[in-house]
């Protein structure tokens, strides 16, 4: 069970990590990161019965991937992040916490500035308790949407 | 110089081989025209057979002409193809996109049928219909279906088509040797996009657009070898273009695909776009499939399939994956790339924009930015809608010639 500074400690890390994004402040975001993170986008396909990964990277290929994107055409229809934190369960021994949150994507068009729902999922994170200080361990983006249209270079 | 409203309708300076109408792009009666001549009588991809690898698993599917399709593996281990139409009052009679049934029953009145087609109850049968209809008059409608070229599962609509074999004649005969080994579907999705579905196709069909993507300028145009990949044309609208070495290892972030693909050359790269919209791409270590369904003149549904070996390790897997989804999955560089692409043609060629032409014209010697896969595409095209694809209001005028 958390206590209530952990839990506030594990929200303000999950809704940090969404305003970088959210904002394409990937350093910041990066900064809330520890070194050994690992990002993942995975769902499961009713089609063909077999969980599926979309992306997966460390720390590193997250960096490399954030540099490489001026390079890319892509769609710049920003997104908002609409996270809520359902459930945080430390384990003191391991000084870590596991935190399941709900997650709705947007998307808002440059022209016009339409809003519609992009995606929706869970967050299935890790995050390493330390203090002030606590930073992303890992990330598993469990999507239950699965048509994304022309699809994005940006991860959720 | 721009152009005043006079050149831009004018007909591009190019034979009329080299470029088509754009309201082949837009136009409904066109469309409905392309599902009966096109789609019906074609050979099209439903499935993988990894897909139903055990007796009574099922995969429904949409045909492109609009048909609901149920593939479902019999007792037998035969893989068939059945209409998801209910003989009775036209329900639908399964509902999941996959899963396993030894009957497959319509809960709208229980009429129950086995993997083969038959049906082996109907409630209430002798009440009803007393010995006026039975079971062996409600079976389902059983379409053509084979398993092949790389255990795809193909089905045909048309009972009087020609053969799958002589449909895709030797179109796949570049791709046959690395095809010998069974495969498995590791990724699936699907996309939705304002497009017409030719866009799609030709987008498969033309690498010009590798100026699109900052991965094959990186990987392949600035390599050795990538302008000497040729185009070959094949009967019935297919064509297929060499390979050449891509060097992963030269974009930032990537390396040498080292897990490879048997008998294949290390960054290989073998593409094969099969008419009327299909295409076998297989990069270094992955699979690639697409199949398009249009949804209307300016709507695809297109359906990514991703494919390593079957006998994988869990290591070797997780390296496909990994390259798949670097450049193809819904989070990929060039997937997301391609499909901005073909949405903005899409924006531009919707109903009343006044766009007027698609020019197909480089002529390159056959090598990879020449766009005679375009045109060979329309060329068939015409042949089969009888209506040539720079003037389609022209009906009965003879098809254009073989570009």
């Amino acid at each position: 069970m958390a206590t209530l500074e952990q839990r506030q400690a594990v929200e303000e890390l999950v809704y940090r990590t969404c305003l970088a994004l959210d904002a394409r402040d990937w350093s910041t975001f990066l900064d809330l990161c520890d070194p050994a993170f690992r990002y993942t986008i995975s769902t499961y396909s009713p089609e063909i019965r077999k969980d599926m990964i979309w992306l997966d990277h460390s720390k590193d290929g997250m960096t490399t991937l954030f540099t490489n994107l001026p390079k890319h055409n892509s769609d710049h229809s920003p997104l908002t992040r609409h996270v809520t934190v359902y459930t945080v369960d430390v384990n003191d021994a391991k000084g870590e916490a596991d935190v399941v949150s709900a997650l709705q994507v947007f998307k808002t068009a440059l022209d016009g500035g339409a809003t519609e729902l992009f995606a929706v999922g869970r967050f299935h994170d890790t995050v390493k308790l330390s203090g002030g200080s606590s930073r992303l361990l890992r990330r598993n983006v469990r999507l239950d949407t699965r048509l994304l249209g022309f699809g994005y270079h940006i991860p959720f | 110089m721009a152009k005043t409203a006079a050149d831009w309708a004018a007909r591009p300076k190019f034979p009329a081989t080299h470029y088509v109408d754009s309201r082949i792009y837009t136009d409904d009666a066109i469309l409905a025209e392309e599902r009966e001549k096109l789609f019906r009588p074609s050979w099209i991809i439903a499935c993988h057979e990894s897909e139903v690898p055990n007796a009574f698993d099922y995969r429904l599917c949409t045909h492109p002409a609009g048909v609901p399709l149920i593939v479902v593996r019999g007792d037998d281990s035969k893989v068939r193809t059945f209409y998801n139409i209910c003989p009775h009052r036209g329900n639908t009679i399964l509902y999941d996109p996959a899963g396993n049934a030894k009957r497959m029953t319509c809960i709208f009145h229980q009429w129950s049928f086995d993997t083969r087609g038959s049906c082996v109850d109907i409630s209430r049968s002798e009440q009803g219909y007393q010995d006026r209809y039975g079971t062996e008059d409600a079976g389902l409608r059983e379409v053509r279906t084979e398993v092949a070229h790389g255990g795809f599962v193909w089905v045909n609509l048309d009972d009087g088509a020609m053969s799958l074999r002589e449909f895709v004649g030797d179109a796949l005969d570049i791709l046959e040797p690395y095809m010998q080994e069974p495969m498995e579907v590791f990724h699936f999705h699907k996309a939705v996009v304002q497009t017409n579905f030719k866009l799609w196709h030709d987008t498969n069909s033309e690498f010009y657009h590798d100026y699109l993507h900052y991965f094959n300028r990186i990987t392949g145009m600035l390599q050795p070898g990538y302008f000497e990949r040729k185009y070959t044309a094949f009967p019935n609208g297919h064509a297929t273009v060499g390979s050449m070495s891509i060097q992963y290892d030269k974009y930032e972030g990537s390396k040498e695909r080292a897990v490879g693909w048997p008998g294949l050359a290390p960054g290989g790269w073998y593409m094969v776009d099969l008419f009327p919209g299909m295409t076998y791409n297989l990069r270094t270590s992955v699979m690639r499939i697409d199949t398009s369904t249009p949804l209307g003149p300016n709507k695809v549904l297109i359906e990514f399939r991703g494919l390593g070996l079957k006998r994988d390790t869990p290591a070797e897997r997780a390296q496909r994956v990994f390259d798949h989804n670097t450049i193809w999955g819904p989070f990929g560089r060039n997937l997301h790339e391609d499909l901005l692409g073909v949405h903005g043609q899409g924006r531009a060629m919707r109903e009343g924009t006044d766009s007027r032409w698609v020019i197909q014209g480089r002529e390159e010697g056959s090598t990879i930015h020449d766009e005679v896969g375009m045109r060979h595409y329309y060329a068939e095209w015409s042949r089969r809608m009888g209506r040539p694809s720079y003037d389609p209001d022209a009906k009965g005028k003879p098809a254009r010639a073989a570009a």
